[in-house]
C-alpha cells in the first residue's frame, strides 16, 4: 500500500513537471503555430538563473522568482528581432529556433563547463503521512503546477488580453482590422511562453541538477505531448503533457525501462498518425 | 501527361524566370554555366587532396567525404522534395549498427556484402518510417512528418543506449576493417579514394534522378504540393519513394562511417547527428546537390580548424552563422555563385535544339 502510494506520487510529480514544461511550449505552438526548438533552452536558462542566484549567495527562491521575468524579457526581445520573420514558414521557424537554441545552449555550456551543478531545494525535507515519506519539494512543484495551470487558463479565457490572443489566433487579419496590434500580441504571447519555460526550469533544477543538456532532454517529450494533446488550444497540450508524463513515469514500473522509454514515443506517434487533431480538437482555450 | 509536364515546368519555372513559363523559346542567356565549374573544382580538389595532405588529415578528409554523402541523402529529401527529415541519422546510424553487428557476430566484413547490407538497412528503415509517416488516407502535415522523424531518431538513440546487445552507452568498439579478398581497407588514401569513388557515383545517380521526369515532379511537389496532386500525381507516393532513396543513401554513408571510424555509438542514430546533417545542407545550399557536399566540407573543415583554439565557442559561432544563413541566405552559401535559374535547372531529356529552324 505504502509502496503503491509512493509510486503514484512519483508518477504524479513527474507528470506535473512535464505539464509545467509543456505549458509554455503548448501556448506558443497553439497560439502562434510555431514549434519552438529553443524552448528547452529557455528552461535551461531559467535553471541557470536560479543557480546563479544560489551561487551569488542570494536566497534560492529569489532566483526562482526572477527566472520567469528574465527569460520572458529575453523571449520578447528575441521575438521582436528574429522569431517575427519566421511566421510565414513553420519549418523555417523550427530551423531558426533550433539555431537560437544551439546558441543559448552552447553559451550556457561555456559558462558552466561540462559539470552537473546541484542546487538545493528551497523547501527541503519530506512530508510524512503515517509511514510514508514524500519529498516536500516535489509536492510543492505539483501545487505550483496546478496554480500556474489555473492562472493561465483564467488569463486566456477570462481576461481581455486572453480574448485578444485568441482573436489573433483565429483570424489575424480580422483581429488587426478590429484594432488589435497583432505584432504586440505575438510578442507578448511568445514572451509569456518563454517565461513559463523559465519558471519550469527554475522549479525543476533542484530535482534534476543543472547541466547544459537539461532542456534538450524534455524538448522532444514536450513536442510529442503537444501533438498528442492537439495543437490549437490551451487545454490540449496540457492534457497531452499529462498523458505523456504519466505514461513515461508509470510504464517503467511494469516493464524494462528501455522498452518503456521507446514504447511511449512509438505509441504517441501512432496515436497522432491516426488522430492528427489530437486528444482535444479545436481552437480556443 | 505531356500537358501536365509542361504545366509543372511552368510551376517550377515560376520561381526562376517568367519567360520560360510562357514557353517562349527565348534567347538563352549566353553566360557560362557555373554549376559544372563548381562541381569540377570540388572534384579536382577532392582528387588531389590526399597528395598534399598529411596522413592524419587524409583520415579526416575521408570522414568529411562520408559525411558529404550523408548530407546528399538529406538534401534529396529536404532540398528536392521538401520533406523535413529531422531523423536522417536514424538510417545513417542503424546501418552503422547493422554492419557493426555483421562484423562482430558473423565476421562478415567483405565490402561487397557489407555496403549493400548497410544500404538495404537504411532503405528498409526509411521505407517503414516513411511509409508510416507519409502514406495514409489523409496527407500528413509537414510538422507531423518532421516531428515524427525527430522522435524516431530520438527513440532509436534511447534504445541503443539502453540495449545491452548493442553495447549500451559505449556502442560497439573495434569493428574489424572492411575487406576485399585479402585486402583490408584501413584508414588512409585507399579508403579515401574508395569513398570518393562511391560519392561520385552516388552523386551522378542523384544528379540524373533529380534532373529526370521524376525530379521534375519532385520539384513541383516542393513548390506546391497541392498543384502537383491536382495534376494527378500521387504526391504521397513520390514523397515516400524519395524518402526511401534518401534512407538508402544515408545507410550507405552510415556503413562506410562505421568501418572508417572503427566503432559505432548511440549518438550516431540520435538527434545530434540528425541536426548536424541539417546544418550541412542549409549551410551549403539545399536544393543543389553540390551545395550539400560543399556544406559538409565547409562546416566540418572550419570546425576542425577552429577546434584547436576555439573548441568551446565554435558551436556558438556555428549557431550564429546558421541563424544568419537562415535569415539572409535561405538558399545557402552556394547562392553566392549560383544563379536562381541554374539552381532550378532543366528537367527530363534535352529539348530538341533548332526549334526555330523548322518551318
Amino acid at each position: 500500500m505504502a509502496n503503491a502510494f509512493v509510486a503514484a506520487f512519483e508518477i504524479l510529480s513527474f507528470g506535473a513537471i512535464i505539464v509545467l514544461i509543456v505549458l509554455g511550449l503548448g501556448i506558443i505552438a497553439s497560439m502562434m503555430g510555431i514549434f519552438n526548438f529553443a524552448q528547452g533552452e529557455f528552461v535551461l536558462l531559467g535553471a541557470y538563473i536560479t543557480y546563479l542566484a544560489y551561487a551569488k549567495g542570494l536566497p534560492i527562491w529569489a532566483g526562482m522568482v526572477a527566472a520567469p521575468f528574465v527569460v520572458g524579457a529575453l523571449g520578447f526581445v528575441l521575438e521582436a528581432l528574429i522569431i517575427r520573420r519566421f511566421y510565414a514558414a513553420p519549418i523555417v521557424a523550427m530551423l531558426g529556433t533550433y539555431a537560437l537554441g544551439l546558441i543559448i545552449r552552447e553559451s550556457v555550456r561555456g559558462l558552466i563547463g561540462g559539470f552537473y551543478l546541484t542546487v538545493p531545494e528551497p523547501i527541503g525535507g519530506s512530508i510524512d503521512i503515517g509511514a510514508m515519506h514524500i519529498s516536500a519539494w516535489r509536492f510543492t512543484i505539483i501545487v505550483i503546477t496546478l496554480l500556474v495551470m489555473g492562472a493561465c487558463y483564467l488569463l486566456l479565457s477570462r481576461t481581455s488580453f486572453g480574448l485578444r490572443v485568441r482573436a489573433t489566433l483565429e483570424n489575424p487579419s480580422l483581429a488587426r482590422a478590429s484594432g488589435i496590434s497583432t505584432p504586440l500580441i505575438y510578442g507578448a504571447t511568445f514572451a509569456f511562453g518563454a517565461a513559463l519555460a523559465g519558471l519550469a526550469g527554475a522549479l525543476i533544477v533542484p530535482v534534476f541538477s543543472l547541466f547544459a543538456d537539461l532542456g534538450l532532454r524534455f524538448l522532444i517529450q514536450g513536442f510529442v505531448a503537444v501533438m498528442v494533446g492537439g495543437v490549437g488550444s490551451f487545454i490540449g497540450p496540457v492534457a497531452g503533457a499529462g498523458v505523456i508524463g504519466t505514461l513515461s513515469a508509470a510504464l517503467p514500473w511494469v516493464m524494462a525501462p528501455v522498452v518503456a522509454d521507446v514504447l511511449v514515443f512509438v505509441l504517441a506517434i501512432v496515436f497522432i498518425k491516426f488522430r492528427p487533431q489530437g486528444l482535444i480538437a479545436g481552437k480556443g482555450v | 501527361m505531356g500537358a501536365a509536364k509542361q504545366a509543372i515546368h511552368a510551376a517550377v519555372a515560376d520561381e526562376a524566370d517568367v519567360s520560360v513559363a510562357e514557353g517562349v523559346p527565348a534567347e538563352r542567356p549566353t553566360t557560362r554555366k557555373v554549376l559544372p565549374i563548381v562541381e569540377g573544382v570540388v572534384l579536382v580538389a577532392a582528387l588531389l587532396a590526399p597528395l598534399v595532405l598529411q596522413d592524419y588529415l587524409t583520415v579526416f578528409a575521408t570522414r568529411v567525404i562520408i559525411l558529404a554523402l550523408f548530407a546528399l541523402s538529406f538534401d534529396l529529401v529536404w532540398g528536392y522534395a521538401g520533406i523535413m527529415s529531422f531523423g536522417q541519422a536514424l538510417f545513417f546510424g542503424s546501418a552503422g549498427y547493422g554492419v557493426a553487428l555483421l562484423a562482430r557476430d558473423l565476421n562478415v566484413t567483405n565490402i561487397l556484402l557489407v555496403l549493400p547490407a548497410g544500404t538495404l538497412i537504411g532503405l528498409t528503415f526509411a521505407l517503414l518510417l516513411g511509409g508510416f509517416l507519409l502514406l495514409g488516407r489523409h496527407p500528413s502535415s509537414v510538422i507531423f512528418v518532421s516531428l515524427g522523424t525527430l522522435t524516431g531518431s530520438y527513440a532509436a538513440d534511447r534504445l541503443a543506449r539502453g540495449w545491452y546487445y548493442l553495447g549500451g552507452q559505449n556502442g560497439i568498439p573495434s569493428i574489424a576493417p572492411m575487406s576485399l579478398g585479402s585486402y583490408d581497407f584501413t584508414e588512409g588514401p585507399a579508403f579515401y579514394y574508395l569513398v570518393l569513388g562511391i560519392l561520385v557515383v552516388v552523386y551522378l545517380l542523384c544528379r540524373f534522378l533529380v534532373r529526370s521526369q521524376f525530379g521534375l515532379a519532385l520539384a513541383g511537389l516542393r513548390e506546391n504540393e497541392q498543384r502537383i496532386a491536382f495534376f494527378g500525381y500521387k504526391a504521397q507516393h513520390l514523397k515516400a519513394i524519395i524518402f526511401t532513396i534518401g534512407g538508402a543513401v544515408a545507410g550507405l554513408a552510415g556503413s562506410l562511417y562505421a568501418f572508417h571510424e572503427g566503432f559505432v555509438w548511440p549518438n550516431m542514430v540520435g538527434v545530434v547527428v540528425s541536426t548536424q546533417v541539417v546544418l550541412y545542407v542549409l549551410f551549403g545550399g539545399s536544393g543543389t546537390l553540390i551545395g550539400a557536399v560543399i556544406g559538409a566540407i565547409i562546416v566540418e573543415g572550419v570546425s576542425f580548424w577552429l577546434s584547436d583554439n576555439y573548441r568551446d565557442i565554435w558551436p556558438i559561432i556555428l549557431g550564429l552563422l546558421l541563424l544568419l544563413v537562415i535569415l539572409f541566405r535561405p538558399l545557402g552559401l552556394i547562392s553566392f555563385v549560383l544563379g536562381e535559374r541554374e539552381r532550378v535547372g532543366s528537367f527530363g531529356a534535352k529539348p530538341k535544339e533548332k526549334r526555330n529552324a523548322a518551318p
